[in-house]
């Protein structure tokens, strides 16, 4: 793997080199500095559903075998696992950390015991899905600890990939929940969530994840299996953004900015660059919203709600009870 | 079979002659809204939340705590109060909207044949802004948290928006049937009465709310002075217009 990884990174700058000598010989095959924001102008015509019929799918703009779109997301964020924050907080300026609270404060977890009145459940079970550094759990066992004076909600995180959980686990020692019943890890594919019950969750929530989900209408599904009637499933990702001008900035941002911030502080382009391209290939508001009510869920309002013009958006769904 | 279809194509070119007239009437006339059946304005999720919700109102106030045990009456849960984007500005305007929309079943007028006198718009308008006040009762010691809500800067569109309808409402219902600029006026005089008689209402702790009526009747009679004085005065203002005008055309101006 690794070696196939330097192979292709050399070959690139082989191409890149030679580009500079001999003109615009195949421009499409190498991405470099200069190119991506052009690359990512140009009509890209990607494929409408997320797998197609000979059984591949969308790895950023490259077309890869479905099986292996799972081993190449592993190998991305396993990458990307330990610069993570800081990488995050360099990308949208610290704007991440907004969405997060806003997303967490909107949901409003726990359960207030001094407001709610007598009710037989103690607190809600949150099921967080790539969470795997934590930054959600915390902050939603904060807004139910310190907000709605709840000691009983509990977060299990769960994470396909071991180097981020292990990144979580070892936040969480900083946190008071490291060694309380309230914060568990475990590693599961959002697809095939056999370990949690049928009707067992209350909160359902996807934070920047479901993006790399190589089937994504299937995790709907299983978000919808294991949630309770009333259940919430919760999403916050990329999205469009509304405004063609506001677009044009952000693009010019996201596809040269981006990838070379990886370079220069994680090391790592290729990650980045596959980051950019796949908050490109992710559906629009409106599909995803269609998505949603498509597995069964009960969408409110307008279905999604947009933050910063549409660089990321809230989208929820309701289990019919 | 033959006889059995007979008759009843027989019945059905009676029939269809029989309708025929309904039909072109039908068509000739244009689309009336109150003809057709509308549809349900909440979703049924959010309505059976909602309207449980509303119940607990007159003791938890307009507060989540209040959307929290609706949901669960409703059978949902305390999380699924995310159904609701606005929160509590939710279960605010579903007051609204659906206490506008009950007021065409809970004032009927008598028909004018039953009563020798015919009762004049001005007091049917009184009659229905007087029902949809009384509407507010059960919930009016809490009415002022809903008003706060109301004002926060993202909400006050939609609640002006739902201020304009209630007035529309009460007018159209009332039988108002004007099409020249008395539309607007009426309108937003209507408008402005009624937010003011509703603050008014938030702090009235006569019996019955007598204060309140008297209150509403005075500003009645305010823009009927106030309607009086501005047809008066304009009228007065063409008049000398014109006979300005003529003045001047009689001493030889090109005007």
């Amino acid at each position: 793997m690794n070696a196939q990884a330097a192979r292709v990174l050399f070959r690139r700058q082989l191409f890149a080199g030679g580009r500079r000598g001999v003109g615009t010989v195949a421009r499409e095959q190498h991405r470099c500095f200069s190119c991506t924001a052009r690359q990512s102008q140009q009509p890209q015509t990607p494929p409408k559903t997320t797998q197609n019929r000979d059984g591949t799918t969308h790895f950023g703009f490259e077309t890869v075998a479905e099986a292996l779109k799972e081993q190449k997301v592993r190998g991305v964020f396993s990458s990307v696992a330990s610069s993570y924050d800081t990488m995050n907080d360099l990308m949208s300026m610290g704007i991440h950390r907004l969405w997060k609270d806003h997303f967490v404060r909107n949901l409003n977890p726990g359960r207030n015991p001094l407001t709610s009145g007598p009710y037989e459940q103690k607190g809600w079970n949150i099921l967080d899905i790539a969470g795997g550094t934590g930054d959600i759990a915390f902050r939603m066992l904060d807004h139910a600890s310190n907000i709605n004076h709840d000691a009983h909600t509990n977060v299990t995180v769960a994470d396909i990939n071991p180097d981020m959980l292990a990144e979580g686990r070892k936040r969480a020692l900083e946190t008071p929940y490291a060694r309380s019943p309230r914060l568990n890890f475990i590693e599961a594919n959002a697809e095939k969530l056999d370990m949690i019950p049928d009707s067992s969750i209350d909160l359902y929530t996807v934070a920047f994840g479901i993006r790399n989900f190589t089937h994504k209408e299937e995790a709907i599904r299983e978000a919808y299996r294991v949630l309770k009637p009333g259940g919430v499933f919760a999403v916050l990702e990329f999205s469009k953004v509304n405004n063609s001008l506001f677009d044009a900035v952000y693009k010019r941002w996201s596809f040269s900015a981006i990838p070379l911030i990886g370079q220069l502080v994680a090391g790592d382009r290729d990650s980045y660059q596959y980051l950019v391209e796949s908050i490109e290939r992710f559906p629009s508001q409106t599909e995803f919203r269609d998505m949603i009510k498509d597995a069964g869920f009960l969408v409110p309002g307008q279905g999604w709600e947009d933050l910063t013009g549409g660089i990321a958006a809230i989208h929820k769904g309701v289990k019919p009870a | 079979m033959g006889s059995a279809r007979a008759p009843s194509a027989l019945l059905g070119t009676f029939r269809a002659a029989s309708h025929r007239p309904a039909v072109a009437w039908r068509q000739r006339c244009c689309y009336h809204s109150h003809e057709y059946t509308q549809p349900a304005p909440f979703p049924p999720a959010e309505s059976a939340i909602l309207s449980s919700a509303l119940s607990h109102v007159p003791s938890y106030g307009f507060t989540a705590d209040a959307l929290r045990l609706g949901a669960r009456d409703a059978g949902y849960m305390d999380v699924s109060t995310n159904l609701l984007p606005r929160g509590v500005f939710d279960l605010i305007n579903y007051h609204l909207v659906t206490q506008r929309l009950a007021l065409k079943n809970a004032v009927q007028f008598p028909s004018t044949a039953d009563q020798g006198k015919k009762l004049g718009i001005g007091a049917k308008v009184r009659t229905l802004t007087l029902a949809r006040l009384r509407a507010n009762e059960p919930i009016i010691h809490r009415w002022q948290e809903a008003l706060a809500i109301m004002g926060q800067p993202s909400y006050v569109p939609t609640s002006l928006a739902e201020l304009a309808r209630l007035a529309d409402e009460l007018w159209y219902l009332a039988g108002d049937d004007s099409v020249d600029s008395s539309w607007y006026t009426k309108r937003a005089s209507l408008s402005a009465i009624y937010s003011a008689t509703e603050v008014f209402m938030t702090q009235d702790k006569s019996k019955d709310f007598i204060a309140t009526e008297q209150f509403l009747d005075s500003r009645l009679g305010d823009v009927m002075k106030m309607g009086g004085f501005i047809g008066a005065l304009s009228e007065w203002t063409d008049y000398t217009a014109h006979s300005a005008v003529n003045v001047l055309r009689s001493k030889g101006m090109r005007v």
